[in-house]
């Protein structure tokens, strides 16, 4: 399983989300406002799953806001972070 | 809202990491003191340790003995309740013919989360059930009627953030009603692991001391402490020839019906219950010496709060003193009602504590050094979880 | 009636089903409702017919605690027929014992399971006892004053004190009250620790013998206002007691009430009940249909309403111990009564009372 599809499982699951298969999500769309709908707790909540799931760590929402982009972008920042 | 009597505040006692009594609370204020650690008497495995406002055990055996029966919670308002009694010239036994009745604010007070009790409980293990039952002997209003032998109605108001000054409100009703003569009526809060934890999980937290409305505030500190208001009917009043320290002017309440955790970007809720607030006091902008605000230094509430109070009070002097007590969460709103009927009495309100750079997208700054006020109203306000918004005019004239 | 607060619209959820006409089929059956075994007996709700009121979607985040009072609330408006509600003039409280204690404990289990770094946010945010309301308040995009208080056994009477202040003084035109507790492992835990095991799960209040209170979870939601409310039928509540009682002898009314005794199996507390309630008296006890739980009173309260609203009252389940100073009422009554009173007596000295009456 790559990553990209190991994050949209994880969201899924995490964040209980009723209406979307992760099949669905696709890689570079907006996962808060109009994208998938997630809003600031989700947007914390996020932040604990990546620590749990991948032991990495973002510091502030600055950090997160740029991360959270997409699951593309959240992928490259989880990659990025354990390989540094 | 209909314009209502004023409810008169008889005795008013104090303690938070800023002092043990509302006096030395006041000294630290003025003094620009704060004490702001990581947390003594638990630990975390957080990388930084988060500083909160703690009060030191050796200062709260001094007021309110160890009594393991007690949640510290209680031990808290119990504390500022005997201090307030005190300052009303009350004692236990004064109460006959009288209705008396408690309402206090409280979060961890009434919460069933003893960390200890559940990891023993979760490992198999037969965890001791005094820990339950001090939780079921432990509701804050309860412990404090029985305490002072009271026998009218109880309610621990837990409306999260704005719990103490709901209380208040509430209280002041009562006696407007003619339901009670009397009411103890505040709000009380421990530091507590489970909500240290919880406010770091939400990123609203700063690794430094707080900095209210400044331009690079990163979040709050959690603090602990107690405060009580008596409140006394006319009836009550005449019968002991009480002082009278200050009033209860008005209270509003309003919700914004947005979001669990950040409030409405608009703020209409706050804009509420201001407005309410104001309108049962009968007083306009123009008779407010300054707010007490809620001033949590997250980047929402102050954001927020700002927006509103620049809409409905734009040259009213206002002021967060969470700078130094840190959020103690369902007491933050009864505490600052007292400082703020402190600051009315002393006739100057204290610096700004943490606050340094105004913030561009705020467009105002709190107070900077201890400044004079001549006017003998003011405003304080609470912005809670949930979207609860409360808000209490007190005054000091007349009195 | 200077102070009195009239009843348009009642929502029930708990083991007995959800909705006014659920409560009413099991009055009548006056049998027991489901019981589901956790560690012991329990009186579970179920929610799933909230999804009639609100999309799934957006009850993502939202626990059983919350799931069941939001039921109860739109239960309450749909019964009072669906009124538009004034955002800005319509006040909510809500009341709870334990608040949403199963939520506490899985936040617990993730700080436990992963460490403080992992503790959950929205676990959190769902934990404290006001999310409840707050989550009814984003539902149903309100602004008006809101409260949510936690007293114990006397929660209901307290917090009722309350609504009636904001009706009374105009802070609110209607208010939307409710009450509602929740079951978890570990007051089940407690329960068997603090009573032992009971194999039978049948509650017998009044009982000197045994101890027998099952606990129970659900929610009770009540639309209020200061007006009469011709359509609905429910009467008014005309009088709210609370407080304590210190070794004086209790001012309960007598005379043609009839009492609702929230006696729930709990031998303490139900000994309150056989000393205390004025004799002669018929009186009701119904928790065998719902519980033991803090806000019991609510559905005491509901059922008042149902009975005001009927002209009759229900007979009180088999299970209910007869009393020697005062008459349960066993059988049907088509009697109208003149005016009901719900008491509750908690542990210690604490009581309340709700009369409710014909509006």
């Amino acid at each position: 399983m790559n990553l990209n599809e190991e994050l949209k499982k994880i969201i899924v699951k995490d964040l209980f989300l009723e209406d979307i298969t992760w099949d669905q999500i696709e890689d570079d769309a907006p996962l808060f406002g109009e994208g998938l709908g997630l809003d600031s707790l989700d947007a914390v909540e996020l932040v604990v799953i990546i620590q749990k799931h991948f032991n990495v760590e973002i510091k502030d929402m600055d950090e997160g806001r740029v991360a959270f982009q997409s699951i593309n972008s959240l992928a490259s920042f989880i990659r990025e972070r354990q390989t540094s | 809202m209909n314009r209502s009597a004023p409810v008169a505040i008889t005795g008013i006692g104090c303690l938070s990491a800023a002092g043990m009594s509302l006096g030395e609370n006041m000294a630290s204020l003025f003094s620009g003191r704060r004490r702001a650690a990581p947390p003594v008497r638990f630990s975390s495995s957080h990388p930084c340790p988060y500083p909160v406002f703690e009060i030191p055990e050796d200062a709260l055996s001094n007021n309110a003995p160890e009594n393991k029966s007690v949640s510290r919670t209680c031990r808290l308002g119990l504390a500022a309740a005997i201090e307030a009694m005190k300052d009303a010239g009350l004692e236990a036994g004064q109460f006959a013919g009288l209705k008396a009745g408690v309402c206090i604010g409280t979060t961890v007070g009434s919460a069933m989360n003893n960390e200890e009790f559940y990891r023993d409980y979760r490992s198999g293990m037969h965890p001791d059930m005094i820990t339950i039952e001090r939780f079921l002997q432990g509701n804050p209003a309860s412990v404090i009627a029985r305490e002072f032998g009271l026998t009218g109605p109880c309610q621990t108001v837990v409306n999260a953030c704005s719990s103490g000054t709901d209380a208040i409100g509430i209280g002041a009703s009562w006696i407007r009603s003619g339901m009670c003569d009397m009411v103890i009526a505040g709000g009380a809060d421990e530091l507590c692991r489970v909500t240290y934890n919880g406010f770091i999980s939400l990123m609203i937290t700063d690794d430094l001391p707080c900095r209210p409305f400044d331009r690079d505030r990163k979040g709050l500190n959690l603090g602990e402490g107690a405060a009580i208001l008596i409140l006394e009917s006319d009836r009550a009043v005449m019968k002991r020839k009480t002082h009278i320290r200050a009033f209860v002017l008005g209270y509003g309440s309003a919700c914004d019906g947005y979001h669990l955790t950040a409030p409405s970007p608009d703020g209409r809720g706050l804009t509420k219950a201001l407005a309410d607030a104001l309108k049962e006091s009968g007083k306009a902008a123009g008779d407010i010496a300054f707010i007490n605000t809620h001033g949590t230094a997250t980047k929402d509430n102050d954001r927020t709060e700002i927006k509103v109070l620049r809409e409905m009070l734009p040259h009213v002097p206002f002021v967060s003193t969470k700078g130094y007590t840190g959020h103690t969460l369902g007491a933050a709103g009864a505490i600052e009602a007292a400082f703020t009927i402190a600051c009315l009495e002393a006739g100057m309100i204290p610096a700004n504590a943490g606050f340094i750079l105004t913030d561009p997208e705020l467009g105002a700054a709190p107070v900077v050094e201890n400044t004079r006020i001549a006017k003998k109203t003011a405003l304080s306000d609470s912005l809670a979880f949930g979207g609860h918004n409360g808000a209490l005019v007190l005054g000091i004239e007349g009195v | 009636m200077s102070m009195g607060i009239f009843i348009s619209g009642v929502g029930v959820v708990g083991a007995f089903g959800s909705g006014i006409g659920d409560l009413k089929a099991c009055l009548e059956r006056g049998a027991a409702p489901l019981i589901t075994q956790g560690p012991g007996p329990v009186y579970r709700a179920d929610t799933s017919r909230l999804e009639a009121f609100v999309p799934k979607k957006s009850l993502r985040r939202i626990d059983h605690f919350s799931q069941m009072a939001i039921l109860g609330a739109f239960l309450a408006l749909q019964d009072a027929g669906s009124p538009s509600l004034a955002a800005g003039r319509t006040g909510l409280i809500v009341c709870s014992g334990y608040g949403a204690s199963q939520t506490t404990f899985s936040f617990l289990d993730s700080v436990i399971n992963d460490g403080d770094a992992c503790a959950s946010p929205t676990l959190f945010s769902n934990s404290v006892h006001n999310s409840a309301a707050g989550h009814i308040s984003i539902l149903l995009k309100l602004g008006g004053p809101c409260l949510t208080v936690s007293q114990f056994g006397v929660s209901v009477p307290s917090s009722l004190l309350t609504a009636r202040q904001w009706l009374h003084e105009g802070r609110a035109d209607q208010v939307l009250f409710g009450a509602v507790d929740e079951y978890c492992d570990v007051l089940g835990y407690c329960w068997s620790r603090f009573f032992g095991e009971d194999d039978m799960g049948i509650m017998t209040p009044l009982s000197q013998e045994r101890q027998s209170a099952v606990p129970g979870e659900g929610a009770a939601f009540f639309l209020l206002s200061k007006d009469k409310q011709e359509k609905s039928g429910y009467g008014a509540v005309v009088d709210i007691r609370t407080g304590r009682l210190e070794g004086e002898a209790a001012d309960f009314p007598g005379g043609e009430a009839i009492y609702f005794l929230g006696a729930d199996g709990h031998k303490d507390c139900d000994r309150l009940y056989r000393d205390m309630t004025p004799s002669g008296i018929d009186a009701a006890c119904y928790s065998p249909l719902y519980g033991s739980l803090p806000v019991g009173p609510a559905f005491d309260m509901a059922i008042a309403a149902l009975s005001i609203h009927e002209g009759k009252i229900f007979a009180s389940p088999e299970s209910v111990a007869g009393q020697e100073r005062y008459r349960i009422i066993k059988e049907p009554s088509a009697m109208a009564p003149e005016s009901i009173v719900c008491l509750k007596l908690a542990k210690k000295d604490e009581y309340g009372l709700i009369t409710l009456k014909h509006g």
